[in-house]
């Protein structure tokens, strides 16, 4: 019988020192390809290359509604093979809507979304972007009378509609002065709610008490002068008004934490705007009776709808109505349409 | 089993012995063809095959070491390029502000030199422009780089446009489209610091990652260099040890032949190293050594049996020597007196006695003076009849003496006392107290290569059972050790008592002498037809080995006599 010949022990080494050597190799390389993963050099994801570059410039009175808005309107742009970059105006920066308008249009962006709030110069921006043939989508409020392309947004009448009815309802024999807090500019007064606010509380008291509505624009205010100015109306000598009217949400936010700091809950009711966790909060313990909300779904929808129309076909539609949420602290929630 | 023993280590295999010529021829064939061929690992010399070893391993850790050296370079210079990107940036920064300054100088005032800087900045400030993204990306760093690229594309065109209305002394156009420029150069500015910023983050993350990968990496690098040094150090040593574990078998293998052990060979190996060579030189050289050493052996055993014999027959002749010296003392103060008494008898006219006295001398000075060599056959012939001479004077010529004998081998050697002791034994055993008249014949013939010497008497001769006793008594003498029997044991070959006047040396002793002195058995016969028929003592000397011996004998006479 032949004799096996024995496998000589140094190529068992060498096969070993080889065998270690590319273990070895490998999980350097690994090690090192995770760390320059890790680093950025490969992100993939983030380096997907679109086709449509389009911006969304809003301030930040409701950073809530419009990071939900956003965060939606991204992915639905990245659908459509486009990415959307937001641009927030706040104290903080030192630009102003125009100031953005005017970057978007020298940087060449695809197309614009932008929280229109009656800024000055903002009208001609919208007008000059048109004129580069950059559309702009223009959302909470309508410059109908500038080039936007779009509006996004809650019918002005319905909403009208919509605050006199809970006004109506939150009416009390205890009612006599009913504050509303805008954030617009006075060019864009909103005839229609104030309106509408007004019949309804004259249907409801049906003539025979004299409730005073008054308005009070916090427009120019920065974000601290709003807290500043609603403590003001709390600390005024006549006292709080009994029912305040918000329409956005750091306004409702400051109101409701004036309300409880001085101790008036039940005394002050307030209408809120947005649907932000605190208000939520606060409308499901009753301490804000109702919150209107935009549906924020619909905004983003609706944006990247008109400006990919606009890119694919030249035009798209100039309205675009937004379901408005009625939040009741009865955990209700009724949608009212224009 | 062919009772050889191979030193057993732990690869080799059992193989046959080398050393034969078909071996070597078939082994010298085998070299030839595998040389043919190519050339073998085990034919590579030690120095290359160590050589090649120790560069192996070598190599080996040089590649390691070098794969991590370059890693570790590899990791260094992408560390170094971590903050390129900001470096490029701030050239960007201060390009596009030469290329403002240039712009507002020239609108300022006009001049040839600031109006070819900006030209000149521009285009820098193109050719930077160029390296930066310009897709739509997610990745922040990358669509701030677009939109400055696309920001800066517009900023030129209007300070483009600004110089140009300049040149063309438009006012309101230049003024216009530098008051455009600048706030784009701002809004540049801005996005610039912003995207520095944001690589500078990115850039500052990286460099601590890499600061750590690379301490790993290092750490890495040393456990590997550490355990391919091991390794390669536990290569070598096993590469080396197979190198030199040839030699120390064959180490082992020459202790065991140093010791006296020709079983041991070292396996076959047809490598053609030097320990190949070596390990088939050393297998031939036991081969020769265990038959040069087989032939020494032999020879000493001849040796030695010849010296053997030569001391027992040294023994024999001593014993003789003494037993006569026993029986004779002081044999030259007899032979003195012997001569004085023939002369005292010459002198007195007796010439009887005086013959008798001088047969009487020459009997006893040639037992002295023989006793220690041998003598020719007429020297002992001679002593036979002074013998019977001396016998006759003593017993008034009762015994008749005749002879016959071959005078060609007269001068033929053989040991000493051979003849005498047969005849005495004849004379006392034979024809003493026998009632008839006492005949002893003694002939020497020679018969082809035999010398036969007849000592007949015509006495009592023998039984059948006296000649079988006779002969068992030389065989009991032979075994008791040669040397011991005496005259006595003559007596018992013819089975009679020893009278006590006989030269005490018997047949036993001569049968030995005869049968050391020639090396051949049963020179000695003894014959009787039967009782009162006389006895017959024949002794055959082979002729040949007769004169050889005589010869060998007479050159050494000084070693028998020691």
């Amino acid at each position: 019988m032949q004799r096996r010949k024995p496998v000589r022990i140094e190529i068992v080494l060498m096969i070993f020192s080889v065998i270690i050597f590319g273990v070895f190799l490998v999980l350097i390389l690994t090690y090192y390809g995770r760390v320059l993963k890790a680093a950025g050099y490969k992100e993939e994801e983030l380096n997907h290359v679109y086709g449509y570059q389009y911006e969304m410039i809003v301030d930040n009175r409701n950073s809530t509604l419009w990071n939900e808005v956003y965060e939606k309107a991204k992915a639905e742009a990245a659908e459509n093979d486009a990415l959307l970059s937001l641009r927030v105006s706040d104290a903080n920066t030192e630009y102003d809507k125009t100031d953005y308008v005017d970057m978007c249009i020298d940087s060449k962006a695809d197309g614009i979304i932008l929280e229109y709030n009656g800024e000055p110069g903002l009208t001609e921006k919208i007008n000059e972007a048109a004129e580069q043939g950059i559309p702009v989508v223009t959302i909470m409020n309508d410059p109908s009378w500038s080039s936007r392309q779009s509006y996004v947004g809650v019918n002005e009448y319905q909403m009208g509609q919509a605050y006199g009815e809970q006004v109506a309802r939150l009416i009390n024999e205890d009612t006599k002065d009913i504050l509303i807090l805008s954030n617009r500019e006075p060019e864009l007064e909103k005839n229609q709610l104030y309106s509408r606010i007004y019949n309804a509380v004259s249907d409801r008291t049906g003539g025979e008490k004299n409730i005073h509505v008054r308005e009070q624009n916090l427009i120019s205010k920065s974000q601290f002068d709003v807290e500043e100015a609603v403590r003001n109306i709390f600390q005024s000598s006549d006292g709080p008004p009994e029912m305040i009217i918000c329409l956005d949400e750091v306004t409702t936010v400051c109101a409701y934490q004036a309300m409880i700091d001085f101790n008036m809950v039940g005394e002050v009711s307030i209408i809120g705007y947005d649907a932000s966790e605190t208000i939520l909060e606060a409308v499901e313990k009753g301490l804000i009776p109702v919150t209107f909300a935009m549906d924020a779904g619909q905004i983003a929808e609706y944006s990247i709808e008109a400006l990919t129309e606009y890119r694919e076909i030249g035009r798209s539609n100039a309205y675009y109505t937004v379901d408005l949420n009625v939040i009741t602290s009865q955990d209700s929630m009724n949608d009212m349409t224009s | 089993m062919t009772g050889l023993r191979e030193t057993e280590y732990n690869t080799e295999e059992k193989v046959k012995l080398p050393g034969t010529t078909q071996n070597r021829k078939s082994m010298k064939e085998k070299e030839q063809t595998s040389k043919k061929r190519f050339i073998r690992w085990q034919d590579l010399s030690l120095t290359t095959k160590v050589l090649e070893e120790v560069l192996m391993v070598t190599m080996i850790i040089f590649v390691v070491n070098l794969v991590m050296y370059l890693q570790v370079n590899r990791m260094v210079s992408s560390m170094s390029q971590v903050y390129v990107s900001n470096v490029s940036l701030g050239e960007l920064s201060e390009t596009l502000d030469e290329v403002q300054n240039s712009t507002y100088s020239y609108l300022q005032l006009k001049t040839s030199e600031s109006l070819e800087r900006y030209y000149r900045s521009a285009e820098d400030y193109q050719e930077l422009l160029s390296e930066l993204n310009q897709k739509v990306m997610e990745n922040p760093v990358k669509l701030l780089e677009k939109n400055i690229r696309a920001m800066s594309e517009t900023y030129l065109a209007e300070t483009d446009a600004s110089v140009t209305y300049k040149r063309g002394r438009n006012v309101e156009k230049y003024r216009e489209s530098f008051e455009k420029a600048q706030q784009v150069y701002r809004y540049l500015n801005s996005s610039i610091y912003d995207l520095n910023n944001y690589q500078f983050h990115n850039n500052s993350e990286n460099f601590t990652r890499l600061q750590a990968t690379l301490r790993s990496v290092a750490l890495f690098s040393l456990t590997l260099i550490v355990i391919m040094m091991s390794v390669g150090c536990l290569m070598l040593y096993f590469m080396v040890r197979g190198v030199v574990s040839p030699l120390t078998n064959l180490a082992i293998t020459a202790k065991y032949v140093g010791e006296g052990d020709f079983n041991v060979k070292m396996p076959q190996n047809d490598s053609l190293d030097e320990v190949g060579v070596m390990t088939r030189a050393f297998n031939t050289m036991v081969s020769s050594l265990e038959d040069y050493v087989n032939l020494t052996r032999e020879n000493l055993e001849k040796e030695r049996i010849l010296k053997e014999k030569e001391l027992l027959m040294e023994a024999h002749l001593k014993e003789a020597q003494l037993k006569y010296l026993q029986s004779q003392i002081n044999p030259h103060f007899l032979f003195n007196s012997l001569n004085a008494g023939a002369q005292l008898a010459m002198m007195e006219d007796a010439e009887k006695t005086s013959i008798f006295l001088e047969h009487m001398a020459d009997f006893f000075r040639y037992n002295v003076k023989k006793g220690d060599e041998d003598a020719t056959m007429e020297e002992e012939i001679e002593s036979v009849e002074n013998y019977i001479y001396i016998l006759n004077v003593r017993f008034a010529g009762d015994i008749h003496y005749s002879k016959d004998i071959d005078e060609t081998v007269s001068g033929v050697r053989m040991p000493s006392m051979i003849l005498q002791p047969l005849v005495e034994n004849a004379v006392n055993h034979g024809i003493r107290n026998i009632e008839w008249e006492g005949r002893i014949h003694l002939s020497v013939k020679k018969d082809e290569d035999k010398i036969l010497i007849r000592v007949r008497d015509n006495g009592k001769g023998m039984t059948e059972e006296e000649i079988l006793r006779v002969n068992a008594g030389f065989r009991a003498a032979h075994a008791a050790g040669n040397g011991n029997e005496n005259g006595r044991e003559g007596s018992t070959v013819s089975g009679l008592q020893d009278t006590g006047d006989s030269t005490g040396i018997g047949l036993s002793n001569v049968k030995s002498r005869l049968e050391l002195y020639y090396g051949c058995q049963n020179l000695l016969e003894i014959n009787s037809p039967g009782e009162d028929q006389g006895t017959e003592v024949m002794i055959r000397i082979p002729a040949a080995s007769a004169y050889q011996e005589s010869d060998e004998i007479q050159a050494l006479p000084g070693e028998i006599q020691a």
